[in-house]
């Protein structure tokens, strides 16, 4: 059955990499206005190169990609500033001089051009990114003397203050408590139902995305399965990306066997 | 010391410090945060290369200077962008190789020329009208790029990626910047010389940085100091009669030692390790 949602990013037979060395084969996957898509995958398996190229960043070097019906190579700074983004951690110096709402106004320069000064109505739309995350009470903080957690919910501020239509999180949940986490992946949830947001999340926790993303996409450099959680977290087809090792439990939780219990 | 004042050339010297200290150290803001510190070293090695073969071929030097500055700046910046190889590689290359050059130029120099080794050293309190002017005009011209572009420059400098993955022509802003090191770099010649131009750009900046979290604050705070080390540094060598170049680094330097002492990150994270 087609989806009645107009599509907002289109892989056709597309390939990312360099000539020899191919992050990304013959993906054909499209995504749809408002879709929550969680994106998983053993590491190296181009999960963030699929980042880069929704962003803009990678052209294909084999087939197609559209974003937003434009071809990804001729994409407007004014496309770019519809997707937010949300980078790995680590990326980012935490150390860098800069306060809460200094970081969050930074979504704002894309969206505003060159040469045009940010001004109260950007300032707004931060504090009111910030209201969104939980974190406005914080806004004159150094970012660094943050927990990661509350950098995290900066750091997804900044990418709603974009004003994005499309959100994508590259493991947003790497380095953080068990707790953190859950309260990141429900905010992310929050805000995918609040504002109606095309979300890309990446991530290696398949147990904590499973109920609430819309379809899965598994990938190891090609594309495995792109479908609802129930059709693709099935032993037969994790086999082929994860191994073996990987069962899921009669509470359907994705975990690895370990042998030495057995034994 | 009013006396001092009241002579052309003191007036002169202390507009050139002022001008070269604002410039150098609000660059210093974004080549300390965007981690190019090694890249103002190698320019201005590379920029007083193109100094030496300006008076060897009778070419005006600062001219030369700027080609041999932007030739480095963009060889650096084309390096980084490729990933080739680490920049702090391709800098140290090209830093020795200029420098070779430089040495290799006043060499080939028929007769000793102090002028060259005043753009080595720093000679502000000989700054020429003609030169005050360049300066002027220069520093307006890298002060308002910088004020325009600010916010791109910001936003590359926290994270280059995200920059250009938010819609800023991220490249183009990276390679503005490094077209503005290496053209401050040529300014700062006279004034400052070659080899010190270096701290002038990293010190007031890395000072500010212990005292503040703030980008505003921190651009602010960098200026400020970069002005009146520099003011400062010309009225000490001055009266003292000392050179001028060292006399302002030093200042700076001290000022860096005092932040570092006293800045606010520091005993917070004292505090931090105590609570623990």
């Amino acid at each position: 059955m087609p989806d009645p949602r107009p599509p907002i990013i289109r892989f056709d037979q597309a390939s990312f990499g360099f000539p020899g060395l191919i992050a990304l084969k013959d993906i054909s996957l499209t995504i749809y206005d408002g879709e929550f898509i969680g994106v998983i995958g053993p590491n190296g398996s181009g999960k963030t190169t699929l980042c880069r190229a929704v962003l803009g960043l990678l052209a294909p070097v084999e087939g197609h990609l559209h974003i937003f019906d434009c071809a990804c190579d001729e994409l407007r700074c004014y496309h770019r500033a519809k997707i937010g983004y949300l980078p790995q951690k680590g990326v980012v110096d935490r150390n860098f001089p800069v306060t809460v709402l200094e970081t969050v106004m930074m979504g704002r320069y894309g969206a505003l051009g060159l040469f045009t000064r940010p001004g109260r109505k950007d300032r707004d739309i931060a504090m009111e990114a910030l209201t969104q995350v939980g974190m406005d009470s914080y806004r004159d903080n150094a970012l660094g003397q943050l927990s990661g957690g509350q950098q995290q919910r900066v750091f997804i501020a900044r990418a709603l203050a974009q004003q994005p239509k499309v959100l994508i999180l590259d493991e947003p949940t790497t380095g953080l408590d068990i707790t953190t986490q859950h309260n990141v992946i429900e905010l992310v949830q929050h805000l995918h139902d609040e504002l109606k947001l095309t979300v890309l999340l990446i991530t290696h926790d398949i147990n904590m995305i499973r109920s609430r993303v819309d379809r899965l996409v598994l990938l190891k450099t090609r594309l495995f399965a792109a479908a609802s959680p129930a059709e693709v977290l099935k032993p037969e087809i994790l086999h082929q990306v994860y191994g073996k090792e990987l069962v899921i439990t009669d509470k359907d939780l994705v975990i690895v066997e370990d042998y030495h219990h057995h034994h | 010391m009013l006396d001092l004042l009241a002579y052309d050339f003191m007036q002169r010297s202390l507009l050139a410090a002022a001008m070269v200290g604002g410039l150098c150290s609000v660059i210093g803001v974004f080549v300390v945060l965007r981690g190019l510190a090694f890249v103002g070293a190698g320019t201005s090695h590379a920029a007083f290369a193109g100094v030496a073969l300006g008076y060897l071929i009778g070419w005006p030097p600062l001219l030369l200077a700027i080609v041999f500055g932007l030739a480095t700046v963009w060889i650096t910046g084309w390096v980084e962008e490729r990933g080739r190889m680490k920049l702090d590689v391709s800098i140290g290359i090209l830093y020795t190789t200029t420098m070779a050059l430089g040495i290799l130029f006043i060499g080939l120099m028929k007769s000793y020329n102090a002028e060259v080794y005043g753009y080595l050293f720093g000679s502000v309190l000989s700054v020429t009208p003609e030169e005050l002017s360049i300066i002027g005009v220069l520093s307006v011209l890298v002060l308002g790029l910088l004020l325009l572009f600010a916010k791109e420059l910001y936003f590359i400098a926290f994270d280059q990626e995200m920059a250009e993955a938010s819609g800023i022509p991220a490249r183009q802003i990276f390679f503005l910047l490094l077209t503005l090191v290496a053209l401050t770099v040529v300014i700062s010649l006279k004034t400052v010389g070659a080899i010190l131009v270096f701290a002038m750009i990293l010190i007031p900046a890395s000072t500010a940085y212990q005292l503040t979290h703030s980008l505003t604050a921190l651009t602010l705070y960098s200026a400020t100091i970069g002005i009146l080390t520099s003011v400062a540094g010309v009225l000490i060598s001055a009266l003292w009669d000392v050179p001028s170049g060292p006399t302002i680094v030093l200042l700076a330097t001290t000022i860096f030692f005092i932040a570092v002492f006293f800045s606010p990150k520091r005993v917070k994270r004292a505090r931090l390790v105590h609570s623990h």
